[in-house]
This record gives C-alpha cells, sequence and structure tokens, in this order.
C-alpha cells in the first residue's frame, strides 16, 4: 500500500543538559542549552524561529515548549522553561542538573514568517515568559549574516518586575547596539529599576512604532494581548501583519491526539503562530 | 459464493498461510471480534459488535518505548498480518476516517499505518439494522464499501463475497477453490437485501449540520445539553471514530493510550488554565469535532451511526436527538 515511514515521529532523540541558567528571581524559570548526543540527530533536527519542541524527561513525561535559540546557533538548542508546582513535567526538568540527558521530539508546528518580513520594519511585543520564542527571532536577525535584511527593528518587552526580566545579559548587549531599538518596561520596580515603568500595551502607545511597510509580532499572556490588539490596530497595522503565538496543551505535537485544537485549527500543526486575521476567523476566540 | 459450511475451511487456510483471524465469536455478552483459535466457534448471528474495532488499528494501549540504561529501546512496529472477519460497513466506514488522521497526513503515525497494511478488512453487509443505527443520515448504507476490501452479504446458507479492493480482489483469488460463481438468483438475492436492510435504518435529518454548527459556537444549547452528562467519556470509548489520545510514561516506558475530550483533565494546562473547563465546552467539543471541524479538515462527518454511543451511555443521552436539538 503506502511507503514505510522512515522515522517515527513520537521517538525523542537524546541531548545532554549542557548549561542550566537560573533567568528570575522566583527561580522558577530556567533556561536549558541542551546539545543533541547524536550528531545524525542534530542535523535532522532543522528549525526556524517560532516553532516548538516536544520536551522529554523520562518517567516524568513530555510537554511542548518554545525553541528560545536561533536556528543560527549552531550545535545547541535552548529552552526557557517555568515550573508549574502542578506541572509534572517542568518540575522534573528543574530537578535535573548539567550533564543529565533528556529527551527532544521536533521540530514541531509553523514558524514565524521570517521571509516575509525581510526589507519591512520590525516591531517585535513581548510580556513576561512569552518572549522566548521573540528572543530566538531576535537573535536570528540581529545576527551578522542576518540583520541587513530587515530594516528597523523595535523591541517593547515587558515583565512583572525587574528581577523577572529574562535574558537580561542579552538585552543589555541589545541596548548597546545602535541598529536595534528596546524599550523595557517592568509593571513594577524596585528601589534600584532606573528603568521604565508601566504595563506593555500602554508603552506600545506610548512609543508608537509605525506601520509603514512593518510587521509586528506578539507574543504575551492573554490579558496583555487583549489590551494589546486596540493599540497596535489604530498604529495602523493591519490584521495580516500582526503575528503572534498561541499555546495550548498537548501531547502528539503533530496534530493527531486531538487536544489543542481551536475550531477545526490545530495550535501544534496549522500553529502556533497565527496572524491576527487569521485569529478573527476561528469559531472560537482564544 | 462460500457456502457457511464451508467457512471453517476457507478460514483455516487463510490460517494456514501466516495470518490471525479475528471473526465474530459467540461470547456471554453477547458476540465479539475476536481472534479465532479453532475454526469452530464463528457465528454470524449478531448485530454489530459490542466494541468498536478501532483497537485493532489503534490498541486502547500501546507500548512506545522502553527506557533503560539511558537508552530509548523501540518497541517492534507490529507486523501481523491480520484478517479482520465480520466487520459492519458502518465500522469499516470508520476505518477510512481513522486514515485521514493518522496516515493521510504529513506526519505519518506508523503504528497505525503498519497495521493498515498488514490487515485485510472482510465486512459483512447488515441484513438487520439495530434501532439505534441511523447509518444512512451520516453517509453510509448498510451495504456500505468504503473502508473495506471484501464486503460479504449474508444470504442464509451462503455468504456472497464481493471485491471492495484490489487488496481484497488480490488476497480472494488465493483462495478461488472455495468459491462458486454465484448465479442470477445469487445476485438478486443480495440486491433485494441491500433494499429491504436500507429501508429499515433510521432516518435522522441532520442536513447541512456542518453549516448550521457554525452559528452554534456560542449557543446556550450547549449548556442545556451538558446538564445530564457525567462526563464519563463512555461515548468516546465505544465511537469508532473516536481517536483522541495521550503519550504517557510509566516508571521505564512511554505509553500511549486512548484519552478523550469529555473529561476534564484532557485539556488542563499546567498553569491551571483549561480552555474547556466545563462540560459545556467539552460537549461542544466532541459535537462539533464530529460534525464541523472535521467536515472542514477532511470533507466528512466522523460519525458512521452506528449507534453504540446512544446504547452505551448511562444517562441516555442521544446523539441523534442532541444534534437536531442543536441544529434546531
Amino acid at each position: 500500500m503506502s511507503t514505510k515511514p522512515l522515522e517515527n515521529p513520537y521517538i525523542p532523540k537524546p541531548v545532554t543538559i549542557e548549561k542550566i541558567t537560573i533567568e528570575n528571581e522566583a527561580k522558577d524559570l530556567k533556561s536549558f542549552r541542551l546539545r543533541f548526543v547524536n550528531k545524525e540527530d542534530e542535523k535532522a533536527f532543522t528549525y526556524k524561529c517560532g516553532q516548538f519542541a516536544m520536551i522529554s524527561v523520562a518517567g516524568a513525561g513530555e510537554c511542548p515548549i518554545g525553541i528560545a535559540s536561533s536556528p543560527l546557533d549552531e550545535g545547541i538548542l535552548e529552552f526557557t522553561i517555568k515550573r508549574y508546582p502542578t506541572g509534572v513535567v517542568t518540575t522534573a526538568l528543574h530537578n535535573l542538573e548539567e550533564g543529565d540527558i533528556i529527551g527532544v521530539r521536533g521540530p514541531c508546528g509553523n514558524s514565524y514568517p521570517m521571509a516575509g518580513m525581510e526589507n519591512k520594519n520590525v516591531v517585535i511585543v513581548g510580556g513576561g515568559f512569552a518572549f522566548t520564542t521573540l528572543r530566538s527571532t531576535i537573535r536570528y536577525m540581529l545576527h551578522e549574516k542576518n540583520r541587513s535584511k530587515f530594516k528597523n527593528i523595535t523591541i517593547i518587552y515587558g515583565a512583572r518586575s525587574p528581577g523577572e526580566l529574562l535574558y537580561k545579559q542579552e538585552l543589555e548587549e541589545w541596548e548597546k547596539r545602535n541598529d536595534v531599538e528596546i524599550f523595557i518596561t517592568v509593571d513594577k520596580g524596585d528601589e534600584n529599576w532606573k528603568g521604565r515603568e508601566g504595563f506593555v500595551p500602554a508603552v506600545v502607545k506610548q512609543v508608537a512604532p509605525g506601520s509603514e511597510n512593518a510587521i509586528i509580532l506578539i507574543c504575551g499572556p492573554p490579558i496583555m494581548l487583549k489590551f494589546t490588539w486596540p493599540p497596535v490596530l489604530e498604529l495602523g497595522f493591519t490584521p495580516d501583519n500582526i503575528i503572534t503565538s498561541l499555546e495550548r496543551r498537548m501531547s502528539c505535537g503533530i496534530g493527531k491526539c486531538g487536544r489543542c485544537n481551536i475550531g477545526a485549527m490545530y495550535v501544534c500543526k496549522h500553529g502556533p503562530v497565527l496572524s491576527y486575521e487569521q485569529i478573527q476567523e476561528l469559531s472560537e476566540r482564544p | 459464493m462460500l457456502k457457511k459450511a464451508d467457512i471453517n475451511k476457507f478460514i483455516a487456510a487463510v490460517m494456514n498461510n501466516g495470518y490471525k483471524v479475528f471473526g465474530p465469536v459467540k461470547q456471554e455478552d453477547g458476540v465479539s471480534l475476536s481472534e479465532l483459535k479453532t475454526t469452530d466457534d464463528i457465528s454470524f448471528d449478531y448485530f454489530n459488535f459490542i466494541l468498536p474495532p478501532k483497537r485493532h488499528f489503534f490498541p486502547w494501549s500501546e507500548l512506545l518505548y522502553k527506557y533503560k540504561d539511558k537508552t530509548i529501546h523501540e518497541a517492534p512496529l507490529p507486523e501481523d498480518k491480520t484478517i479482520l472477519l465480520g466487520i459492519r460497513p458502518c465500522d469499516a466506514r470508520s476505518f477510512s476516517f481513522l486514515d485521514n488522521v493518522f496516515i493521510d497526513d504529513k506526519a505519518v503515525d506508523p503504528y497505525y499505518q503498519n497495521r493498515r497494511d498488514n490487515t485485510i478488512v472482510i465486512s459483512l453487509a447488515c441484513n438487520q439494522p439495530l434501532p439505534s443505527c441511523f447509518c444512512t443520515s451520516v453517509g453510509g448504507t448498510p451495504a456500505g464499501k468504503e473502508g473495506t476490501d471484501i464486503l460479504a452479504y449474508d444470504t442464509g446458507d451462503s455468504l456472497f463475497f464481493e471485491e471492495c479492493s484490489e487488496r481484497g480482489s488480490s488476497f480472494l483469488k488465493l483462495y478461488s477453490k472455495f468459491f462458486s460463481t454465484p448465479d442470477q438468483a445469487d445476485v438478486q438475492a443480495v440486491k433485494d437485501f441491500i433494499a429491504k436492510a436500507e429501508k429499515q435504518v433510521l432516518s435522522v435529518n441532520i442536513k447541512n449540520a456542518a453549516e448550521k454548527l457554525k452559528e452554534k459556537f456560542y449557543d446556550s444549547v450547549w449548556d442545556k445539553l451538558s446538564f445530564r452528562c457525567l462526563s464519563c467519556g463512555v461515548c468516546t470509548f465505544f465511537c469508532p471514530t473516536c481517536y483522541c489520545f495521550g503519550l504517557y510514561d510509566e516508571r521505564d516506558r512511554r505509553i500511549r493510550v486512548h484519552d478523550a475530550c469529555m473529561y476534564k483533565g484532557f485539556t488542563l494546562e499546567a498553569s491551571g488554565h483549561n480552555p474547556r473547563p466545563t462540560q459545556s465546552e467539552r460537549m461542544r467539543q466532541r459535537i462539533m469535532h464530529k460534525f464541523l471541524y472535521t467536515v472542514e479538515n477532511f470533507g466528512k462527518i466522523f460519525c458512521v451511526g452506528c449507534g453504540r454511543c446512544v446504547t452505551a451511555c448511562p444517562v441516555n443521552m442521544d446523539i441523534r436527538e442532541n444534534i437536531v436539538e442543536v441544529i434546531g
């Protein structure tokens, strides 16, 4: 009948945890730098910005996590993972040490429209720990091989408090560059905080990035999205140029197990990246 | 034509060629689709099997791999040559639906595909539909050929075999010595038989259900419908087209087991967020999935009208009434 598939999509590939970085004050966000145990698995795992992978901890299970590294970060794969006390896999992950082996399956889902973003002004809006796949995108765009492909890059990134900002060292490096504009905000600062205070939607209004020849990527908690759409639309971004990424519980990651659908759209297969235009067309409003 | 008296010889020959044969076997609580050990216990005296046959391609529980010494040891892919005998046309039809999900996609499910490739489906047309049957309302018939390789008709003393796929005809050729050529009377008997059975199937008016459902997403009808539902998931367990599953780790192994959209935990996220927190959303998901989403994705209503969910529901929910109530 049909030919046998070359690859069993349910089998994870082994990766070694090379480095663990605690990202925030609350210590419930850790970045894991992974390296494939087998060279051929590394070669086969070609991904794009915005994709995710299924992360396995033997005995605990598997969960979907957005890829935080850039496709140009050769040899390594990075994920920033929040631990939830009720999350079996994330808790198991946070108990692991450097040198331990976990599993990675993927890459899964679609990606940000990187090709469509070329020769355009790009605005990145991130809130909280949804910043991970945006970080992948920023790293990719700011790479010396790629920077010239994109016009102005504007980043607006917010967290609850200064201690909750991810990738602090990189943020500092980006702030020093003159080929990217970056606006960092916290809901509430502390005594040492000299930066901006205020919610992301308000900062978007203040900064008012131009919508002319521009595309905007927005990722954050649902409440942030809800209040960010109106100012972004007001700035003149058209619904097809407003891009976001959705999340749902997943098990298979390949559009079969039946959990992550919103209407007929499966977040793992047709998403996670969708335009505001596509979201408006869904029968269910996420 | 195959004389029923000769069926044991036919099956013995098939088994001799290395096939596992699953057929209708009389059990205490009805006839079930079981592996034939001896060839004596076949019974054609049944309406339909209690359980849907989907488990033959997609088992209730399946080992994917064991994790030992920091290494993944994959479970071998199933390779058994199998015959499923006596599958009712509605259930055979469900296989072609499941094919859409597991095979006809960018990501192919190797477990399902291997079993499907190694299995020949011989279905048996219905001579007596049940009161819970409604196959003709969802695109099937008591003598439907979709999803099957060979369709048999019970004409009393004999079975009339009709080839429905290339695989089915090359298979039958190997066993031609067991079959006689049907005469005109046999052919006429088969025709009468189909016409009679079709008339007996209950008709439910679900015309344009998909179009109408599009307008019903935020309707209060779901609250009303789900009021009675216990969230037990038995409808999904008995449904031949329900395929939701989960991958779970059990100590040193990863298994795949059936799961159900009727359960609260199905979509519950680690953060505590649940996109389908109440039974109302879950009921809507099940009906929308079968009558709208699969129509959008595959052009098919994922219901074959077998009526198992109707008879199995502990609180007498009837999907035929439900869908009519929703689309009005």
